[in-house]
């Protein structure tokens, strides 16, 4: 509508202008004036809306008649356009009535209210109808067609014939044309020049003052001004104070511009994305459902179908791990059945929804391989026992007990058969076979490579036993230690204990003790050897000396049942294990040490590393505690690897390697190495499991011993059968 | 109709691809095949190859009786089919090719094995009139072809490791079974002589015993020969060793003592070292990785180092080739230690190697696979050596002395 008005607004100027252009020649300084005031108006058609237009009227007519107000007033609740052209008639009207006044106007008021507007499409944009053949309804609801319209050639000389075709204005609104009378033209050229309308209209008539009375010269009230107002406040400038210095220190911060965040998101992103979360406490949007495949489909391809044998296998999973939709085939789409789960699927998806705790889970994203320790690889560890090769076969019974030559040239092995064989390593031969008689508890070779002496701990008996090897120098030697007088009883009470006697049948001596022995331990200079007896109680580790033949009780109290005894390799120490602690002796100073807690149920062995420091030891519960004896009384590290019970551990010589042997029938080999620089920890690297030895009675390898040069580890297993491991 | 009647050998040639090859041969005339190329399918193996050449001395001459052949291109043996072989090692087959075939290198039969009272632990067989072994009943036995043991050779007091023929009229038997050695020969002659001798022990060292010929005059034995007692009565010379040679850290297993100069030795230590016998000192060492039980030189210039040790490979180093310690050849068909190996003392390519598996094995360098494995053995076998050049003797854990005769090595 208001568009429409400016372009009707324009096309009375452009009018005008025309008529300008005719009138040129009469008056020179009018014609200028009206172009400025034409030029004027438009700008302020242009900028103004035409209400604010009537307004304007309205204000340069302020003193017309109230009448014409309310006609006016009248026409804007109408809410139409044809005001102007109303106006016009009333004009005319005015014109013709004369002095007629106010009066005329009233009446032309109703008139007009009864000529209501041809068209009724409202106020809508005429573009709409710009390709209809008809520009409106009329009130009765009939299209009004549009009128032909003139082409331009026609239309210019129709305007040239025509003298009045200026005063015509096209009405779009109602596609006709409008000829404005005279007396419009009249009010137009006024309105431009800023003037009254009409010529009857004095602007400048005597003020009348309609508020005049008597008693204005007083006010109405006459107290004076108080002083407050004139002052500036003392409390203002205190606040004021108080702000600055605030504002000073810092402490009030105005809030700086803020950034306007962009509007726009992402419209496809996830819900539970990190902003999402943000902004929301503890939002879990809920488990989609699986949007429905190819499966799903009605008529699904054959490789979707499942096979009969598929379906028969479905029927023995159980009824879980069933495929929930099982797709079949159905040749169009309203052959297929309803789904009768259709119910039941939708009640557990909401039972889903609103039952199942939904919880953030915190997965922290750790490559794992990161987590393992950081080990050195098995192949650059080597050389290390990989593989049997050689057994030694002979004895009839499980071998308990094996023992190694310093020299690494034979081995000897005890067996429960009652015999102690001696064996070539290198050819597997037997060299010779000592016969006891009773069941080996433990062998030990003596760790002088000049004296091929063997101890053997046999029942009550530990027997010092002479292997026969050697050259003849050494031999005349070890039989002249192995010769005991007619049994001296220096102290009867000691003679109950221990007496030294010589063996009859065999070459050697016979050590007879009180109660079981279960082990023998040399110590390294091959002189003194140390036996311990379980069920001893406070006499139950002995420490026994060769070249004199005397025994010592070992004045320690044990405080627990002993299991076996090491010395240290350099130093005059002695470790026993009892089943739950391990107690260190100093010899010389004849005190405790140290007390290595293992934490373990029943120490089973004990093996010292050669240099000294550090210790591991075996237990019937399958664990392997390394104790590195400058770090804590507490293991080191724990190796759960055996299934059952450990039989034994040892440590290699020279190489840096410990193993550890179990009766299922194992023995696992490890890397151990220990290093001179006294800030780092052992290494500890797991390195084979060697496996070869059959089960028997519930046993399987009874003792392990390393070579004492070579990287290659003896077993000695309940199936009678030793066997050598090689690199 | 002639298609139709095709069996199906011939499709089968028809399918394979032809090879024009030609056969020659260093071997005598009855051998020799005429020198003409002839096409043959290129999927033969070697037994179709040595069937090929069979027919082809028949045609020549009609009393040939067929026997085996391997057949050597380019210098190696052919151990798969023709045609994988050519393209293994990237041979052409459009020329002509040139197969050499020699005589299928295994024992044709077996002796039947001389019986011993215990284990045999080394044997000897460099003298083509009789071998001696030694056991660990603390003797040694000189034998005859035949199993008929002639001599028994009495004196040690510990098991016999090692024996050694030194001249071809006398024999000689070290035995290191108790750390000390007892240096005993005896001959045909019935005198003992005493000759320079070296021998590695358990204590790290390699002991080099100078006997005089002087002195052997003074002890001449006799030998009493009588029906069911054949004994040596031998003195016991005890010597001072000259010279000592220091250096391996672990027990010397085997020394090898070939020329005049040089003593190679292989130790637990897991070296094989050389060692100047004048200097005393050791000339070179290589590391293998594993403890070595024997060493043998010989092959090619009789300067090829073959030694084997605590795991089933039996290596051979090649001492002249500079820069490197690694074994120019790996065998590895052994399932245990090798406990001996031994090179032909006329062929530069074949050597036996014994195993505690029980296997004797004959190999060629020229092919990785062995040429025959010698499965007589119960037990293990301690040692193993050639007889006259076409048998090869072993003895093992079962007390038994084998020897599989008709090895033809030209």
């Amino acid at each position: 509508m208001r568009e429409r008005k400016k372009s009707s607004a324009v096309e009375v100027s452009s009018v005008k202008k025309k008529k300008e252009k005719k009138t040129k020649d009469n008056n020179e300084p009018r014609e200028q004036k009206e172009k400025e005031e034409s030029q004027s108006i438009m700008k302020q058609q242009k900028n103004t809306t035409s209400r604010s237009k009537k307004e304007k009227q309205r204000k340069t007519t302020e003193d017309y008649e109230s009448l014409r107000e309310s006609e006016l007033s009248g026409d804007e609740v109408h809410g139409t356009d044809r005001d102007v052209d109303n106006a016009d008639d009333h004009h005319e009207e005015d014109q013709t009535d004369g002095s007629e006044g106010h009066r005329g106007v009233e009446e032309s008021d109703s008139s007009e209210d009864e000529v209501a507007p041809r068209n009724t499409i409202g106020d809508v944009p005429l573009e709409w109808y710009k390709d209809e053949k008809h520009i409106g309804y009329d009130i009765s609801g009939k299209k009004i067609t549009k009128k032909e319209r003139q082409d331009k050639l026609a239309s210019f000389l129709a305007n040239v014939d025509d003298s009045k075709s200026w005063r015509k204005i096209y009405d779009e609104y109602n596609d006709e044309e409008v000829e404005l009378t005279k007396e419009e033209i009249r009010l137009v050229q006024r309105l431009l020049k800023g003037k009254a309308p009409h010529t009857d209209f004095d602007q400048y008539a005597d003020y009348v003052d309609w508020f005049k009375y008597d008693d204005a010269l007083h006010p109405l009230s006459n107290a004076p001004e108080p002083k407050r107002r004139f002052i500036p406040s003392k409390w203002e400038s205190k606040k004021v104070v108080q702000y600055v210095r605030a504002i000073r220190k810092g402490l009030i911060k105005f809030d700086e511009p803020k950034e306007e965040e962009p509007k726009f998101y992402l419209l496809w992103g996830d819900d539970s994305s990190a902003a999402e979360k943000a902004k929301h406490l503890a939002y879990i949007p809920a488990p989609k459902p699986k949007l429905p495949g190819h499966e799903e489909s009605y008529n699904p391809s054959l490789e979707y179908i499942p096979t009969q044998e598929e379906l028969n296998s479905y029927q023995l999973m159980y009824e879980e791990d069933r495929p929930k939709f099982i797709p079949r085939r159905f040749t169009s789409l309203r052959s297929v059945p309803a789904y009768e789960n259709a119910v039941k699927d939708s009640f557990e998806r909401c039972m889903d929804l609103y039952l199942c705790p939904r919880v953030r889970k915190k997965r922290v994203n750790i490559d794992p391989e990161t987590l393992k320790p950081k080990l050195p690889s098995r192949k650059d560890l080597k050389p290390y026992p990989v593989a049997c090769y050689l057994e030694y076969k002979g004895h009839k019974g499980a071998v308990v007990s094996i023992s190694t030559e310093a020299s690494g040239q034979w081995f000897a092995s005890g067996s429960t058969d009652g015999t102690v064989r001696i064996w070539e390593v290198e050819s597997g031969r037997c060299l010779r076979v000592l016969e006891i008689g009773e069941a080996i508890q433990y062998v030990a070779w003596n760790p002088l490579p000049e004296l091929p002496v063997l101890a053997v701990s046999v029942g009550q008996d530990v027997l010092i036993l002479n292997t026969g090897l050697g050259n003849e120098e050494e031999q005349r030697r070890v039989k002249d230690l192995l010769h005991v007088e007619t049994p001296t009883a220096p102290d009867d009470n000691m003679a109950s204990i221990v007496s030294w006697l010589q063996h009859d049948k065999l070459d050697g001596i016979r050590l007879r003790h009180f109660k079981m022995v279960s082990s023998v331990e040399w110590h390294r200079r091959g002189d003194y050897l140390s036996t311990v007896m379980p069920a001893g109680e406070s006499r139950a580790i002995f420490m026994h000396q060769l070249s004199k033949k005397l025994s010592h009780r070992i004045p320690f109290k044990l405080h627990g049942l002993p299991v076996s005894s090491v010395f240290h390799p350099t130093r005059s120490i002695f470790f026993v294990s009892t089943k739950k602690n391990i107690r260190v002796y100093d010899l010389l100073k004849q005190r405790l040490i140290k007390k290595l807690e293992t934490g373990l149920k029943e120490v089973s062995s004990i093996a010292i590393h050669p240099a000294g420091d550090n210790l591991i030891v075996g237990s019937r519960e399958g664990k392997l505690c390394w104790f590195d004896m400058d770090l804590s009384s507490k293991p080191y590290r724990v190796l759960k690897c055996h299934p059952k019970d450990i039989t034994n551990v040892a440590f290699h010589r020279s190489y840096p390697l410990f193993a550890s042997c179990s009766d299922d029938c194992t023995a696992y080999v490890f890397h151990g190495m220990v290093y001179s620089d006294l800030n780092q920890n052992p290494l500890i690297v797991p390195l084979e499991i060697l496996r070869g030895h059959t089960s028997s009675n519930g046993r399987g390898v009874m003792d392990c011993k390393f070579h004492p040069r070579q990287p290659w580890l003896f077993t000695a297993g309940a199936d009678s059968v030793i066997r050598l491991y090689c690199h | 109709m002639d298609m139709n009647i095709e069996t199906p050998e011939d499709q089968n040639e028809e399918n394979s691809r032809r090879v024009q090859v030609r056969f020659k041969t260093k071997l005598k005339p009855p051998q020799k095949v005429p020198s003409n190329s002839i096409a043959i399918p290129s999927n033969l193996t070697r037994f179709g190859l040595s069937s090929v050449v069979n027919n082809l001395l028949q045609a020549v001459n009609p009393e040939w009786k067929s026997e085996p052949f391997d057949f050597l291109i380019n210098g190696e043996l052919v151990r798969m089919s023709l045609e994988q072989f050519l393209l293994a090692k990237g041979i052409s087959a459009e020329k002509v090719l040139e197969i050499e075939y020699i005589k299928a290198v295994a024992p044709q039969k077996e002796e039947e094995p001389s019986l011993h009272d215990d284990w045999v632990s080394a044997v000897d067989g460099s003298n083509p009139g009789f071998i001696l072994t030694g056991c660990y009943d603390n003797l040694g036995r000189v034998w005859k072809a035949g199993g008929v043991c002639t001599h028994i050779l009495e004196g040690h007091c510990g098991a016999v490791s090692s024996v050694n023929i030194i001249k071809s009229d006398v024999c000689f038997a070290a035995c290191a079974g108790l750390k000390y050695v007892t240096v005993a020969t005896a001959s045909k002659d019935q005198t003992l002589r005493l000759w320079k001798v070296c021998s590695g022990s358990w204590d790290c060292t390699i002991s080099l015993w100078r006997t005089n010929d002087s002195d052997a005059a003074g002890n001449q034995v006799s030998i009493k020969k009588r029906k069911g007692n054949n004994q040596v009565e031998e003195p016991q010379l005890e010597g001072e060793a000259i010279s000592t040679l220091v250096g391996h850290t672990q027990c010397v297993s085997s020394v090898v003592w070939p020329q005049q100069e040089t003593i190679y030795s292989a130790s637990w230590d897991h070296s094989v070292r050389t060692w100047d016998v004048e200097m005393g000192k050791d000339l070179s060492d290589i590391f293998c990785g594993k403890a070595l039980n024997c060493i043998d030189i010989g092959g090619e210039g009789s300067a090829l180092i073959a030694a084997g040790g605590s795991d089933p490979i039996l290596r051979i180093w090649d001492p002249r080739k500079p820069g490197t310690s690694a074994p120019v050849f790996q065998f590895s068909s052994h399932n245990s230690w090798i406990s001996a190996c031994k090179w032909h003392n006329k062929s530069w390519f074949h050597l036996i190697s014994a195993s505690y598996d029980g296997k004797v094995m004959l190999w060629d360098l020229r092919t990785a696979w062995p040429l025959s494995v010698i499965d007589s053995h119960k037990d293990k076998v301690l040692c193993a050596d050639w007889w006259r050049g076409d048998s090869v003797i072993s003895g093992g854990v079962d007390s038994k002395l084998c020897v599989s005769s008709g090895v033809s090595i030209q």
